[in-house]
C-alpha cells in the first residue's frame, strides 16, 4: 500500500526484518530522560579521557567523507601505520575532537532528551592532535540563558594531551534544549 | 594540485601572504546521505538525525544531519586552502541557522574578508557559509587562520 505518510524505508532500501529492528530500536529510545536544561547547572565541570585511536579517526573521517590522507593512521592491508601529515605521523582532523564533547558536557550515564539542538561553537584550533593521542576533554557549563522563548545551555571546553599536558583545542558551545 | 601528494592538500594551502581580501575559495560539495547520517560514529541516540518516521512525528519534513557535519565539511574546505596553517593557532566560529536535510546536497564556500599584518605575514578572516542547491544558507560563520607568521 502507496502512502504519503514517511517510512521506515523511505530514504533507504530495507526488508520487514530490518524495519522491524528500527522500530524497535528506536523505541528503546523513549526511556525516561531528563532535558539538558535540566540536567545541567551552571559551574558544572565534567571530564573524561578519550583515546584518539587510529580507527576512531578513519570512523569519523569516513562519516564526513574527508579522505586527506594526514588522517590516517589505519589502512587496509596494512593496517596500523604512522602515516604522513605535515607534522610528521597522522594527525586527526581539526574538529574530532568538537564532536566528542558532547559524550562530556552531560551526564553521559543518564538519558537525556532526545530533540535538542547543538546551534554554535567558537573553536580555537591550537595545536594539531597526533593519531593515538589520549586527550582529556573538560567542559564547565558557564551560562543558561532564554532567547526568543528558546532555552540555551552554554559550556566552556578544553581539550588537553593527558600525557604532555599540551592544550590541543579550547570551545564555547550552545546546545538548544527542548 | 601537486600529482605527487596522495591526494593531500598542499602541506602550506593555498591561500599565500599575496592572498588578498575578496579572494574566493573553492569550496566541498556532498550529499546528506541517509547512511551517513545514521552512523554509529554520531550516537543514533536521535532518530531525527536518521529515522523517517520518528522526524515526521516531531514535525520535521525529513531527518536533518547533525551540525558536526557542516562544520566538518567547512573544516575540509578550510584545510584544502590553509593546509598545516590551520592546525595551529586557528579560530573556527559557526552558527547553525538552518537545518540540512536528508538528501540535500550541501556546498560549503569562503571569501577572504580581512588580513592583518601579524609577525612576517598575516592573520587572515575568511567568511565561511554552506548553502544547499537553491542557495539557501544552513551554517554561517568565519575563520581566522595565520598565513606567513
Amino acid at each position: 500500500m502507496k502512502t504519503d505518510e514517511p517510512q521506515t524505508d523511505s530514504l533507504r532500501p530495507m526488508t520487514d526484518i530490518q524495519i522491524r529492528q528500527t522500530r524497535e530500536f528506536v523505541a528503546s529510545l523513549n526511556s525516561k530522560s531528563q532535558t539538558y536544561w535540566d540536567m545541567v547547572t551552571v559551574g558544572d565541570e565534567l571530564s573524561r579521557d578519550l583515546h584518539i585511536t587510529a580507527e576512531l579517526v578513519i570512523l569519523y573521517a569516513d562519516a564526513v567523507e574527508d579522505y586527506n590522507p594526514w588522517y590516517e593512521g589505519w589502512l587496509m592491508n596494512l593496517w596500523h601505520i604512522e602515516g604522513n601529515s605535515p607534522f610528521g605521523p597522522a594527525i586527526v582532523p581539526p574538529l574530532l575532537v568538537s564532536h566528542f564533547v558532547l559524550s562530556v558536557q552531560f551526564d553521559h550515564t543518564k538519558p537525556f532528551a532526545i530533540g535538542s539542538i547543538h546551534t554554535f561553537h567558537d573553536s580555537e584550533i591550537l595545536e594539531p592532535i597526533p593519531v593515538g593521542a589520549t586527550v582529556r576533554i573538560t567542559t564547565r557549563a558557564i551560562d543558561k540563558f532564554v532567547k526568543r522563548e528558546r532555552r540555551y545551555v552554554r559550556h566552556a571546553v578544553t581539550v588537553t594531551d593527558t600525557a604532555r599536558g599540551t592544550v590541543y583545542f579550547k570551545e564555547t558551545r550552545d546546545i538548544m534544549s527542548l | 594540485m601537486n600529482s605527487s601528494n596522495n591526494g593531500a592538500p598542499q602541506p602550506e594551502g593555498l591561500i599565500t601572504p599575496d592572498t588578498p581580501v575578496g579572494h574566493t575559495l573553492t569550496g566541498v560539495k556532498k550529499k546528506a546521505a541517509i547512511q551517513l547520517m545514521g552512523s554509529r560514529l554520531w550516537g543514533r541516540f536521535n532518530p531525527n538525525h536518521w529515522d523517517p518516521v520518528y522526524a515526521a512525528e516531531t514535525g520535521l519534513k525529513a531527518p536533518i544531519q547533525t551540525g558536526e557535519m557542516s562544520s566538518a565539511y567547512l573544516a575540509e574546505m578550510c584545510v584544502n586552502h590553509f593546509g598545516r596553517n590551520f592546525f595551529t593557532n586557528a579560530r573556527m566560529v559557526c552558527k547553525y541557522i538552518a537545518s540540512t536535510e536528508a538528501n540535500e546536497v550541501i556546498t560549503t564556500h569562503g571569501v577572504v574578508s580581512e588580513k592583518k599584518p601579524k609577525g612576517n605575514g598575516f592573520r587572515f578572516t575568511v567568511d565561511i557559509w554552506t548553502d544547499n542547491e537553491a542557495g539557501e544558507k544552513k551554517t554561517v560563520g568565519w575563520v581566522e587562520v595565520d598565513v606567513g607568521v
